[in-house]
């Protein structure tokens, strides 16, 4: 038998023994395994690092549709029209570090992450439940209390210590930092259920090209993929997981200095060309907007026009000529050459820029906001406050109407584009969603048998 | 609608004045009577008040542009609404030389329908507008061959991990509760909650099971690490239930005697050890089947030649028939999913196993399968699901299955659990 002959055979007979092999039948979800996730960002920078609601929960949480669930706390009511909310805490849920989850725990963590400025403005344990009250009403706070930056984390163990690592009530639990690899492991009594996979690995301040090899490479199974590449994601059949609308990329205007004239503000929302950033610079993956909150949250987006209006924009400007206006980018890529297309948009509307993503004190800041929440008024509610506006918006369409319009006409946040999070998967990767706010539900996604 | 009839009687018994108006008058009740029943009214109505109490009476240029999942039908329907509403307030929807504007678009968002109207007085534009509830997504059916067939029972919220009837209703299993249901005009509505309180966590995966005694008046649970027992205190009384819950490393009977007949027999009594911490099967069964069972996720009673034979998924993925001391892989199993069940009928050999499909997509199926040899062969087209099948167990009898439905909300909506009954039908 000649050598080709016999290779033949070979082949022929593997191709028959897989014929004859009963075919397996797909199984349920897999426990076992250590998803490796890469990261360009901090995983416990505020909002939306990938480590936090791996690690930590809040009180409540939101489902798709917007409406708060609990989570640490089972139940709460209002009093006092909304100025005083009681959150009752779920019984038996204990932190990693086997401490019993309490109120005055509770009371500590979010006393440690919203030292000023909160919605509420006291905070107190009463038995087993916690209190929040505040002058003005808090119609919102149930949602509110979703949201990363009210997470619940331990402030000190029982041996009175401050804990080494984040230490919360989640799905994971903090295992070790080394060479930049956040090491996460199931907890296996979280009150939520354990976790899937056993372990995760996340690499973080990696690189978009990096993650790109490694995903490519077999090193990597979840990486990011920046909106404006997930249309040649697509052309390399990369496995994609992309989620609706959650981003927000926004000019902020100071209303002070040499732009306190609410004029020139309007004049340079009227001088960004939004269509060239959206085809352009985002490859058709952003959607153009005049709104805080996209179409699909709000149902009334459409009422907002992004229309480009040059000689309104100069006339509106009246003849005045400020300054060089310090202009801060904050990120890369994308946005870097969208700021620059804003620079040369505002020049040709007769303000001149500086690009300086150092500037300390700037004038104008491209960067892009999460909307957190699928719940419209929480998120108006928690954008005004990141801008110094903390206004209580009430859960109603026409309500959350006016105030976003209120909001915008003031010419200090100007919506560009609304973008979805996108992420590349490794074939590996079983039953992984998104959350509403377009992160990862890595909690509940497992891997496939190896081979 | 007598006074409908009265006109559309022969008009010979009309005096003759009324014989000429009788057309016009029943064309007029008609469409009175039709819109009636029309679901746009209330908001139209609304919008209507709102535009009015903004503009006043007058003339506007009216334009209506739909955002919304609005069918195009309905969009005339609303336009003549509307019209007919402003109408009653003064407001004279017109051509393009009215000064005023009067821009009415249907939107929507993940949560509910918005009517937004924008009125433009000069270079002044004023927002009115009002929400109404999305209606739900209606449900398909399919199904043909040797026929399986759904029946819509119930939907919750939380998952349905089984459920058993009873006398006087449902009994429904789920991760944190025992529900009864009773039976309405409308169908089953939720009557009385049980909460189990388990110590342990829950399972991402949850897995349950229910079985009733003969009688019906009777019943256990089983959950990971959890077992309950519910007895009816007053049978055909509704609502006479108590439950009681404990801590439990018990065996679950996967295969009570009660359960189905296998041939001329009852099926016979067999309970598997579970994994909590895995949500699996371990492999261990009491009394023993004479050959050593992979640990599995799913299993069923077969009948082969009258000689009971249990068909289990193993955690790889194989599917594998335990029977006369022996365990035989069998073939045609790439289509399926993990549940499958059980199923007597008069089709074919009597006992057919329908299993899930196995796609990836959001819509599940499910197919009946007979195994006469070493191989699994569809004697049934897909009947499709509206939704991806989470869990799929026998009824009491074997007659029909039971389905839950994870279904696949559009953006924004929470998930719902519909809960079917699937039942063979022969050609």
């Amino acid at each position: 038998m000649s050598r080709r002959t016999a290779i033949s055979c070979l082949l022929l007979a593997i191709l028959l023994a897989g014929l004859a092999a009963p075919a397996a039948a797909r199984t349920r979800p897999r426990y076992g395994g250590t998803l490796r996730i890469e990261t360009v960002g901090d995983p416990w920078q505020l909002p939306s690092g990938i480590a936090r609601r791996l690690v930590l929960d809040g009180l409540t949480t939101l489902d798709a549709a917007g409406n708060v669930r609990p989570a640490l706390a089972t139940d709460w009511q209002s009093e006092n029209a909304g100025h005083r909310w009681i959150f009752r805490l779920r019984p038996g849920v204990r932190f990693h570090d086997g401490s019993p989850l309490t109120t005055i725990a509770v009371v500590a963590s979010l006393n440690a992450s919203c030292p000023s400025d909160c919605p509420w403005t006291s905070l107190r344990a009463s038995g087993a439940a916690v209190v929040f009250s505040s002058d003005a009403p808090m119609p919102n706070l149930p949602a509110l209390l979703a949201g990363d930056e009210f997470l619940i984390a331990l402030t000190l163990s029982s041996e009175g210590k401050t804990p080494t690592a984040a230490t919360g009530t989640g799905p994971f639990q903090v295992t070790g930092f080394s060479n930049g690899v956040l090491s996460l492991s199931a907890n296996d009594t979280c009150w939520q259920g354990r976790p899937f996979v056993d372990t995760l690995e996340i690499r973080t301040r990696r690189a978009l090209s990096d993650q790109r090899l490694d995903l490519v490479a077999g090193r990597a199974d979840v990486i990011e993929v920046p909106a404006e590449d997930a249309r040649q994601a697509r052309q390399q059949h990369l496995l994609l997981l992309a989620s609706p609308p959650v981003q927000l990329l926004a000019l902020e205007i100071a209303d002070s200095g040499p732009l306190a004239n609410p004029n020139l503000r309007a004049a340079i929302a009227l001088a960004v060309d939004r269509s060239a950033l959206a085809n352009v610079i985002f490859q058709k993956e952003g959607q153009v907007a005049a709104s805080l909150l996209p179409q699909s949250l709000s149902g009334y987006a459409f009422l907002f026009a992004p229309e480009r209006d040059l000689a309104r924009a100069q006339q509106l400007r009246g003849g005045i000529t400020p300054p060089s206006l310090p202009f801060r980018v904050e990120g890369d890529g994308a946005l870097q050459l969208a700021g620059q297309r804003i620079a040369l948009n505002l020049r040709e509307a007769g303000f001149p820029t500086q690009l300086n993503s150092a500037a300390s004190h700037p004038d104008l800041v491209l960067r892009i906001l999460p909307i957190e929440f699928p719940a419209p008024a929480a998120t108006l509610e928690q954008l005004f406050r990141r801008n110094d506006h903390p206004d209580p918006v009430e859960d109603n369409p026409a309500a959350e109407y006016k105030a976003e319009r209120g909001f915008l006409d003031r010419k200090t946040v100007v919506p560009l584009l609304h973008l979805p999070r996108v992420y590349a998967l490794s074939p590996r990767v079983r039953d992984l969603a998104l959350h509403a706010d377009g992160s990862l539900d890595l909690a509940n996604a497992s891997l496939e048998a190896s081979p | 609608m007598r006074l409908l009839r009265l006109l559309l009687t022969p008009a010979i018994r009309m005096p003759s004045s009324l014989r000429l108006l009788a057309p016009i008058l029943a064309l007029f009740l008609c469409a009175v009577a039709a819109s009636a029943n029309s679901p746009w009214d209330q908001p139209a109505s609304a919008l209507a008040d709102q535009i009015a109490s903004i503009l006043g009476p007058g003339q506007a240029r009216l334009t209506l542009r739909n955002l919304s999942s609005v069918s195009p039908d309905d969009l005339a329907a609303v336009r003549r609404i509307l019209e007919q509403d402003l109408r009653t307030h003064g407001i004279t929807p017109s051509g393009d030389e009215a000064a005023n504007q009067l821009r009415v678009t249907l939107s929507e968002n993940s949560r509910q329908r918005l009517w937004v109207a924008e009125i433009v007085e000069g270079n002044e534009t004023r927002v009115a507008m009002i929400a109404l509830d999305r209606p739900a997504s209606s449900a398909v059916q399919a199904a043909s061959g040797i026929t399986l067939h759904k029946q819509f029972l119930f939907t919750a919220t939380q998952p349905v991990l089984a459920a058993l009837e009873v006398p006087d209703g449902l009994i429904v299993l789920q991760p944190e509760q025992i529900v009864l249901y009773t039976r309405a005009p409308a169908g089953f509505t939720p009557l009385t909650v049980f909460p189990i309180r388990q110590k342990r966590p829950l399972a991402r995966d949850p897995r349950g099971l229910l079985v009733s005694t003969a009688n019906g008046e009777a019943f256990e649970a089983h959950l990971p690490g959890v077992a309950c027992e519910g007895i009816n205190a007053a049978p055909g009384a509704a609502g006479q239930w108590t439950v009681h819950c404990h801590d439990s490393d018990d065996p679950w009977p996967i295969a009570a005697p009660n359960l189905m007949q296998l041939g001329s027999a009852p099926a016979p009594a067999l309970k598997a050890f579970y994994n909590a911490g895995r949500d699996h099967y371990t492999g261990i069964v009491a009394p023993s089947l004479g050959v050593d069972l992979p640990a599995f996720y799913t299993a069923a009673w077969f009948a082969r030649a009258q000689t009971p034979a249990l068909l289990v998924n193993s955690l790889d993925g194989k599917l594998q028939l335990a029977g006369n001391a022996t365990l035989t892989p069998i073939g045609g199993a790439r289509d399926w999913g993990s549940d499958f069940a059980s199923l007597q009928s008069a089709c074919g050999n009597g006992t057919q196993i329908v299993a899930s499909s196995s796609g990836a997509a959001a819509q599940d199926s499910l197919r009946a399968y007979e195994i006469p040899a070493l191989e699994a062969i569809p004697i049934s087209p897909p009947l499709a699901m509206d939704g991806s099948v989470t869990a799929l167990w026998t009824a009491s009898g074997g007659r029909s299955l039971f389905a839950t439905i994870r279904t696949e909300p559009p953006a924004g909506q929470p998930v719902l659990y519909e809960v079917d009954r699937v039942s063979a039908n022969c050609n």
